[in-house]
C-alpha cells in the first residue's frame, strides 16, 4: 500500500480506537449448536469490537471452527443470535453476508489463474474492468505476490497459494475477515513469516478479524483479545498478557502458554502465601479467607531454584537446553508432581539428580478455585 | 522396474487370443474391398464398388442420417438430464444419495430386450405413436446409466470447500454452479455425451421394439443381411468400424490429456 493510504489507514484506526468502547462490530448471543443429540456449542456469547484481532483457540473439537462457520453462514445455529453492526444476521445465506473467509487448506479455483481468483468476488459485485484491475494489483501488492496474475494455482508454493486465498477474501474490503487455521497446513518457517505478514495485514487494512487456531504460541502473537474454547464453552476471553498471566481456570492455564499447575488444598492464608494440608507454605498473593481444594499456577519461567524459607524440596530428573535458557523438570515429593521450570542459561546449572529448593515469587502465582473432581 | 518372465506357453496363449479377436475384423475389412460377390477366400480382386453401392443407396443414407439425428438427440437429452440427476445426486447427502444412485444406475441391469418390451408397452398403454422420438426417449433411458457415472465421477472430484470459498464470495447457488462446477466438468460431460452418441448410433435392440415406420442404420443392415449377403455389408461394417475407431481415438487421447492434468494439479496440490 502507498505511504498516504497507509497513513490514511492508520488515522482511522486512531480514530476507531476512541470508540472503541461502543463500537462492539459483531456479537454473538447465546449461541447453541447441535449435531443430532451432540451439543458442540453451548450458550457461546462474544462481542467483537471493529479494528481488533480476536482469536478463538481451543483444542479440537472445542467448538471453534463450528463458531466461525455459524459467522460465515455455512452453519444455522441450533439457538441463538448473529448480529454484524446490530442487524441481524442469522438466517443469511454466506453469499449475502459481508464477511469472508480464509480456509485451513486452499480453496483456489483451479480452473482460474492467481487474478481470476482474486477477482472472482469483485466481478460478482459487478466492478469495471479497470477497478477490478487496479484492485487486484494493490491486493497483490499487499500480500508481496507482484506478478503473479497469470499464475495457475498449481504454480505456487503452499505459502503462496495462502496468500492469494488472503488476497481474494481482503480484496473485498469484508467489514469481519474470517480465518479458520490458515497457516496450520504450512511449514515452521514459513509459518512464522506468515504471521509477522498477518500482524502487518491487520494494521494496514485496520479491519476486523477473528481467527481460528489450536496453536497457542499462534494466538499469543497474533491476538489483540483471545477467546478460549473449551467443550463448546468460552472458558475465558481476554487480552492475550491478561490471559497468560491471570488465567481464570485450570483449563486456561494449562492450554496457553506452558504452567505448572499444582492441586492443593488450602487451610489458611496471609496474604502472600498460603498454608496447605501438608503443612507447606506456598507463596501466592490472595485476598479475604481461602480455605478448601486449589489449584495452584506458576509459569516455568517463574519458578526459581535456590535454598530458602518458602521453598520446597524437589530432585532434578531432566535438563534440557533451550540456548537462552535450560527447561528443567524436577519431581517434588512435598507437592506429589513435577515442576517444571525454565532457568536462564547463566545461572549456575544443576545437575541431574542433584537436590533443590523450588521456590518463586508471590505475585507470579495464581490460586484458582477447584472442584472435588 | 523389473520386466515379467513371459513363459512360452503364456505367449501362445497370448497370440491365439489376438489373433481370434483380429482375424474375423480383417477378413471383414479385406472383403470390403472385394472384386466379385463372393464373401469368402479366395480373395480375387479388389475394388471399392461395394463402398460406392453402399454410399449410393437411398435406404443407407436415410438410414444414417436417421440415426444421425437419433443419436444427437440422444446426446443433447442425456447432457442436459443426465447431468441434473448426477449433480442433484452428488449434492444430496447420505442415504437418500445412494438410494437415488442405485435408482439412476439400475437400466444397467436390465437387458436391452426387457426395456425395449417395457418400454413398448408402456408408450402403447399412453397411446404414444412410435417415432424417432420415441427412440430417442428409449435410448435416453438406455445411456443414461453409463453416463451418470461418467458424470457423478467428475462432480464427486470437485471439493465441496471450493463451492463454500465461492459462496463465501459471494457467489449464488446458480453463479456457483455456472462458474465453478461446470468449468471444472465440461469436458468430462461432453466426453460422457459423446459416449451417449456412440451407444445411440448403433443401438439395435431397443430400437427395434419402439422405432415407427423409419429405420436406423443398424435396423436396415439388418434387413439387408435377410435378403442378401454380399461384401456391401463388410463395406457398411467396415465404415462403422472407421467411424466408431476414430471416434474412440479422438475420446481416449482426450481423456488422458485430462487425467495427466488432473495428476499434474494433485500433485502440485499435495507440494504445497
Amino acid at each position: 500500500m502507498r505511504s498516504g493510504s497507509r497513513l490514511a489507514a492508520a488515522a482511522i484506526l486512531l480514530a476507531r480506537k476512541k470508540d472503541e468502547h461502543v463500537s462492539t462490530q459483531l456479537a454473538i448471543e447465546n449461541l447453541t449448536h447441535r449435531f443430532g443429540n451432540n451439543e458442540v456449542l453451548t450458550d457461546v456469547n462474544l462481542n467483537v469490537k471493529r479494528g481488533e484481532f480476536l482469536t478463538f483457540l481451543g483444542p479440537s473439537g472445542c467448538g471453534k471452527t463450528t463458531t466461525l462457520r455459524a459467522i460465515a453462514g455455512f452453519l444455522a445455529p441450533t439457538e441463538g443470535r448473529i448480529l454484524l453492526d446490530g442487524q441481524d444476521i442469522t438466517g443469511l445465506a454466506p453469499h449475502r453476508r459481508p464477511v469472508n473467509m480464509v480456509f485451513q487448506q486452499s480453496t483456489l479455483f483451479p480452473h482460474l489463474d492467481v487474478g481470476q481468483n482474486i477477482a472472482f468476488g469483485l466481478q460478482i459485485k459487478k466492478l469495471s474492468k479497470a477497478e477490478i484491475a487496479e484492485s487486484v494489483e494493490e491486493v497483490l501488492h499487499l500480500v508481496k505476490l507482484e506478478g503473479f496474475e497469470r499464475r495457475r494455482s498449481t504454480e505456487l508454493s503452499g505459502g503462496q497459494r495462502q496468500r492469494v486465498n488472503l488476497a481474494r477474501a481482503i480484496v473485498n474490503r469484508p467489514e469481519v475477515l474470517l480465518l479458520d487455521e490458515p497457516l496450520s497446513a504450512l511449514d515452521l518457517k514459513i509459518r512464522l513469516d506468515m504471521e509477522v505478514e498477518l500482524r502487518r495485514l491487520h494494521r494496514e487494512l485496520g479491519a476486523t478479524f477473528v481467527y481460528v487456531t489450536h496453536d497457542q504460541r499462534e494466538a499469543l502473537a497474533l491476538s489483540d483479545r483471545i477467546a478460549v474454547f473449551n467443550d463448546g464453552r468460552i472458558e475465558q476471553l481476554d487480552t492475550a498478557e491478561r490471559l497468560y498471566r491471570e488465567p481464570n481456570s485450570q483449563f486456561a492455564a494449562s492450554f496457553v502458554g506452558d504452567a505448572n499447575v499444582f492441586a492443593i488444598d488450602v487451610v489458611s492464608a496471609d496474604g502472600d502465601a498460603v498454608i496447605t494440608s501438608d503443612g507447606l507454605r506456598l507463596p501466592v498473593k490472595s485476598t479475604g479467607e481461602v480455605s478448601g481444594p486449589h489449584w495452584l499456577v506458576v509459569r516455568p519461567e517463574d519458578v526459581r531454584f535456590d535454598v530458602g524459607q518458602q521453598s520446597v524440596e524437589a530432585t532434578i530428573m531432566d535438563a534440557a537446553f533451550r540456548g537462552a535458557s535450560i527447561t528443567y523438570r524436577a519431581d517434588c515429593a512435598a507437592l506429589d508432581s513435577s515442576v517444571k521450570a525454565e532457568i536462564p542459561d547463566n545461572l549456575t546449572a544443576s545437575t541431574i539428580g542433584a537436590q533443590v529448593g523450588v521456590s518463586w515469587d508471590a505475585q507470579r502465582a495464581r490460586l484458582l478455585p477447584r472442584g472435588d473432581s | 522396474m523389473n520386466q515379467t518372465r513371459r513363459s512360452r506357453p503364456t505367449l501362445v496363449v497370448t497370440v491365439l487370443a489376438l489373433l481370434f479377436l483380429f482375424v474375423p475384423l480383417g477378413i471383414v475389412i479385406l472383403f470390403s474391398f472385394h472384386a466379385t460377390n463372393s464373401l469368402t477366400p479366395p480373395f480375387e480382386g479388389f475394388s471399392f464398388d461395394w463402398y460406392r453401392e453402399v454410399l449410393n443407396d437411398p435406404a443407407i443414407r436415410s438410414g444414417v442420417s436417421t440415426s444421425l439425428r437419433i443419436a444427437t438427440l440422444t446426446a443433447v437429452s442425456t447432457l442436459i438430464f443426465g447431468t441434473a440427476a448426477a449433480y442433484g445426486v452428488s449434492r444430496t447427502r447420505g442415504r437418500a444419495g445412494g438410494a437415488y444412485s442405485a435408482l439412476f444406475l439400475l437400466p444397467m441391469a436390465m437387458p436391452g430386450l426387457i426395456l425395449g418390451i417395457a418400454l413398448l408397452s408402456f408408450f402403447s398403454s399412453q397411446s404414444i405413436s412410435l417415432s424417432t422420438m420415441t427412440v430417442v426417449i428409449a435410448h435416453s433411458v438406455f445411456v443414461a446409466p453409463v453416463f451418470f457415472i461418467i458424470a457423478r465421477t467428475a462432480l464427486d472430484r470437485i471439493d465441496e470447500r471450493q463451492l463454500e470459498a465461492a459462496a463465501d464470495l459471494g457467489a449464488a447457488p446458480g453463479y456457483r454452479f455456472r462458474k465453478i462446477i461446470l468449468p471444472q466438468v465440461l469436458p468430462v460431460l461432453l466426453a460422457g455425451a459423446a459416449m451417449a452418441f456412440v451407444i445411440s448410433f448403433d443401438e439395435f435392440v431397443v430400437t427395434f421394439f419402439v422405432i415407427g415406420n423409419e429405420s436406423t442404420l443398424p435396423l436396415v443392415i439388418f434387413s439387408r443381411l435377410r435378403r442378401t449377403i454380399d461384401p456391401s455389408i463388410n463395406a457398411i461394417s467396415s465404415l462403422l468400424l472407421f467411424v466408431n475407431l476414430a471416434f474412440w481415438l479422438v475420446a481416449l487421447i482426450y481423456a488422458i490429456r485430462l487425467e495427466a492434468r488432473r495428476r499434474r494439479d494433485l500433485a502440485g496440490q499435495k507440494e504445497g
